[in-house]
């Protein structure tokens, strides 16, 4: 016969949400800021072929820290979700927060109801128009949604870079000052990144449908110049 | 629809059409054996450097519904699909295969090859065809980045897929663009040449077969021209079609209308 032993609940939350701070903790942090004419996520990647950072939509930019296989079905999953979303609707139908609403929903319900919580946080970006704005929204392991007014730092050191770069930067610049302000927040001050391993990715409109693009190493390194 | 989550096992993977039909967002499958017409003309003719399309604007019931369709869409930046047959199922073909290559390069991070552009319609027109009496048959034709060559790729009733070296036309208008096609063929053309000869090809079939638009002088419509080659789909500007029709007319007006043994 097994022995059953009480566990409060409280306990039991703790203990989960240490556990999947603690795998969040293990990965590099993401920031992804608005510039004054787009959005721009900025990643700490060693690897040039496993991405943090991805297109979603059109005007839809999908980020995790965490687990890599966790986060990836995330992003899997909202590209579906937004596709067939725009294929049974229209592609202007597409909206960044009723996903980042499910990403939420989903995440709360491992968090209380899965085997273990997942090890991931993630970010969700719209570029606005004439009909949306621009939004960033954090979600993250235990579902809390929150709605980033300016930025969003992703990841186990999130506190002290979200210091870092508030005090860079007050108000929208343009895309050169945002990544350069992103790359000093990200390294913070006793080191520097190589350029080789940020993964940058941004949603500005360039006269296409599709707004989303992945930027090179040498993209980058000119942007830093 | 809720958040498309899947286990390893029954993951779809980057296809959105077994997607689609794992979700039931595609049409159900009904068993039906009459079959329907496919009224209209499109072509595609290989040239050094890439392919042109031309298409008649005319959708046909059983008396002409509208005029100024359009049956050739960029499915991507360097692919091009033409339909012919029901438009509500081309329509749909089109929205699903534009769809189905963003989707895969949005999952998968690199970008399908034309030739599996070409297989990937296969299953998707077979699964139409066998099962529905609203027939359609689309062409597929790019530009093949990894060869660097124009490709043209034609499909049977059953789905089958073929690459065509020369040329292709769909529709009911086939005899006479084919006809048109035929003799003016070469594998020297160039993108005017090809332009020209397709161009007569669609004004052929406008002639002879009544459900193929040809030039409409009257409204200033005329059959939409597009190139696929190194630079992506393009099409061709409204004025620089009407003027190219415009001088194929005067040729034959001055003929009375005889085409003369000659490709004039």
């Amino acid at each position: 016969m097994s022995t059953y032993f009480y566990v409060a609940p409280e306990q039991l939350i703790r203990d989960r949400a240490e556990f999947a701070q603690k795998g969040i903790a293990r990965g590099r942090s993401i920031l992804g800021a608005i510039f004054d004419t787009g959005v721009v996520v900025v990643a700490e990647n060693p690897s040039a072929s496993l991405f943090k950072i991805s297109e979603i939509y059109d005007r839809i930019a999908f980020a995790g820290v965490g687990k890599y296989n966790e986060f990836d079905r995330l992003r899997e999953a909202g590209i579906r979700w937004a596709d067939s979303t725009g294929f049974t609707y229209s592609r202007g139908d597409v909206d960044v927060r009723a996903l980042a609403n499910y990403y939420a929903q989903h995440l709360g319900d491992m968090f209380t109801e899965g085997q273990k919580p997942l090890e991931v946080e993630i970010l969700v970006a719209q570029l606005g128009n004439t009909t949306r704005p621009t939004k960033l929204y954090r979600i993250a392991y235990e579902g809390t949604i929150s709605d980033e007014p300016r930025f969003a730092v992703l990841g186990g050191d999130a506190e002290t870079i979200k210091a870092r770069f508030a005090a860079s930067e007050d108000s929208l610049e343009p895309l050169t000052t945002t990544l350069k302000n992103a790359v000093g927040a990200l390294a913070g001050p006793d080191r520097t990144i190589a350029v080789s391993d940020l993964e940058v990715g941004i949603l500005e409109d360039r006269g296409e449908r599709r707004t989303f693009t992945r930027l090179n190493d040498d993209q980058v390194s000119e942007l830093l110049r | 629809m809720g958040l498309p989550l899947f286990n390893a096992s029954d993951d779809p993977g980057p296809s959105f059409f077994h997607f689609a039909q794992s979700t039931g967002l595609t049409p159900p499958v009904l068993s039906a054996s009459a079959t329907s017409a496919h009224a209209t003309t499109v072509i595609a003719v290989r040239y050094q450097g890439g392919v042109v399309m031309v298409g008649d604007r005319q959708a046909t019931g059983n008396y002409i519904a509208s005029r100024d369709v359009r049956k050739i869409e960029a499915a991507d930046r360097f692919t091009a699909i033409a339909i012919s047959g029901t438009a509500a199922r081309g329509i749909e073909f089109v929205r699903m295969a534009q769809l189905s290559f963003e989707h895969y390069e949005k999952m998968t991070d690199t970008t399908l090859s034309l030739e599996g552009k070409a297989n990937y319609l296969s299953p998707i027109i077979q699964r139409n065809n066998l099962s529905s009496p609203l027939l359609v048959l689309p062409l597929l034709a790019g530009w093949d980045v990894a060869l660097q060559v124009g490709r043209i790729f034609e499909y049977d009733g059953a789905g089958g897929c073929y690459e065509r070296f020369d040329f292709s036309t769909i529709g009911s208008g086939t005899p006479f663009a084919e006809g048109t096609l035929r003799l003016g063929f070469n594998a020297e053309l160039d993108r005017d040449g090809a332009i020209e000869l397709g161009a007569l090809a669609i004004y052929e079939a406008g002639d002879n077969d009544p459900s193929t638009g040809g030039p409409d002088f009257v409204r200033n419509l005329f059959p939409m021209i597009v190139t696929i080659s190194s630079g992506g789909f393009q099409e061709l500007e409204h004025d620089d079609v009407a003027e190219r029709f415009r001088v194929i007319n005067e040729r034959r007006t001055l003929s009375g209308g005889v085409a003369g043994g000659s490709l004039r």
